[in-house]
């Protein structure tokens, strides 16, 4: 047994899982929402209660969100020669000869994407907040009701990829957001540059 | 389906005389709202929760003085209905077997967005937020007798009845062109104008607002569209490329 390093501390693992709860009611209630899924009744008692729920956990969304740009954002905004690289090689997924060059402690993929998520985030908690708040406005609620539509059309798309990519077609990289701990061996393939700078032998 | 009814208004024959609100309110149980002298016959000012119609008083300078005109306003009942499209909560909103949109308080969640999608500005809201508009008295004809505004109105100005029988007789009486029998895929409240429908504060090309039917159109089936694209695209590539074999993995860690 190789030895294990932290990768993701408790904040970061607790954080990840209030944003993906959170995240997975309120599209599951938007959907309810969208084409009047009856059948949530047996989840969330009546569309009244699902309203009440959906802006609720609208809050705790974006509060999971703004936390999490401590864990993400500076090192989403960090680029070097590595970021090319990995946007050369399409970071290995077409193809299992390719060699990409050592990541930061997130690769160039998971910068883009949570840079994006972070975006279409706060629209869609914007946009949210001008339904829940300013229903009456006729203008704004027209603009909010479609930026809300187009973000959450965003956000289903980029969930299955995010889950996908993190727990199904990379084995061991569930964990992070498990126990945050993963083999040296493991880090070192796939953030080699983040493991180099932590000083790890 | 039934024969699809409307109301008839044909403002020529109103005398302004409110009948309609009174009658409406007596059948809805509707309290008055107290409201101040603004110096007209229209009261209230506007459509509220208690008041599902009401007469707009029309003063129109002509040469020889003012033309003073009547006109019952409330919701036209759209074929194609903007608040119907939009309304997220199952059952709130629905088509009576008539062609009325009525609702069903209970059912509804308060969010007003049915406000914003009504290109007549029509939805309100009562104390608790739940919606309130004119329903074309749906318990009365769906017993087969008229909405109380029809039924009291004292000079044939709102009439109640089959649509095509109702176009056919305007057509008769000499007015060309009827507000209402084409605009929304056909309104359940036709108006028959002799002068322009914007002289009585009318809009002259309803509609509903092109972002509703953009999202109703493209980012409303993108949705599931999406959802199952990505998961298609994954499944796709789990077996083609299949997960990423790694040296440390493969040693069995």
């Amino acid at each position: 047994m190789s030895k294990m390093i932290r990768k993701a501390n408790a904040f970061e693992i607790l954080n990840h899982w209030v944003l993906a709860v959170s995240c997975f009611v309120l599209v599951i209630s938007g959907f309810g929402f969208l084409f009047h899924l009856e059948e949530l009744n047996s989840v969330f008692g009546s569309f009244s209660r699902m309203k009440a729920i959906h802006n609720w956990t609208g809050l705790v969304f974006v509060a999971s969100l703004f936390l999490s740009m401590f864990d993400y954002l500076p090192v989403s905004l960090r680029y070097g020669a590595e970021d090319i690289g990995w946007i050369k090689t399409a970071g290995g997924y077409l193809s299992k000869r390719a060699v990409v060059p050592p990541q930061d402690r997130i690769n160039t993929g998971q910068k883009f994407y949570y840079l994006a998520l972070l975006a279409a985030g706060y629209a869609i908690s914007a946009s949210g907040f001008t339904l829940w708040f300013m229903a009456g406005n006729r203008e704004a609620v027209l603009i909010a009701h479609l930026v809300h539509n187009i973000c959450f059309d965003m956000v289903v798309i980029m969930i299955p990829v995010h889950i996908y990519l993190a727990a199904i077609v990379n084995p061991g990289a569930l964990r992070i957001m498990i126990t945050g701990m993963v083999p040296l061996e493991w880090a070192r393939s796939h953030y080699g540059k983040w493991v180099k700078e932590m000083g790890y032998k | 389906m039934a024969q699809k009814k409307s109301l008839l208004i044909s403002p020529e024959a109103c005398i302004g005389c409110r009948a309609c609100q009174t009658a409406c309110k007596e059948w809805n149980q509707l309290s008055a709202a107290k409201t101040k002298n603004a110096g007209t016959f229209e009261n209230p000012p506007d459509l509220n929760s208690s008041a599902f119609n009401k007469i707009h008083y029309v003063e129109f300078p002509v040469e020889s003085g003012v033309r003073w005109l009547f006109v019952s306003q409330r919701c036209m009942h759209c074929d194609d209905a903007g608040c119907m499209k939009i309304c997220p909560a199952q059952g709130a909103l629905y088509r009576t077997a008539e062609g009325a949109v009525a609702y069903n308080k209970r059912k509804c969640i308060g969010c007003r967005l049915c406000a914003s999608a009504c290109p007549f500005n029509v939805p309100r809201f009562d104390a608790n937020g739940k919606i309130a508009k004119c329903h074309m008295c749906s318990d009365r004809i769906s017993a087969g007798l008229q909405p109380a505004c029809a039924k009291v109105c004292t000079t044939g100005g709102i009439r109640y009845g089959d649509r095509d029988d109702l176009i056919a007789q305007a057509r008769k009486a000499g007015y060309a062109r009827i507000y209402g029998e084409a605009d929304l895929s056909g309104l359940g409240t036709l108006y028959a104008f002799r002068d322009a429908p914007r002289l009585y504060g009318m809009n002259e090309k309803p509609a509903i607002p092109e972002t509703v039917i953009f999202w109703n159109n493209v980012l409303k089936p993108l949705s599931y569209l999406g959802l199952g694209g990505a998961v298609a695209l994954a499944l796709f590539h789990y077996v083609t490329v299949g997960p990423k074999k790694h040296e440390e993995v493969d040693k069995g860690e």
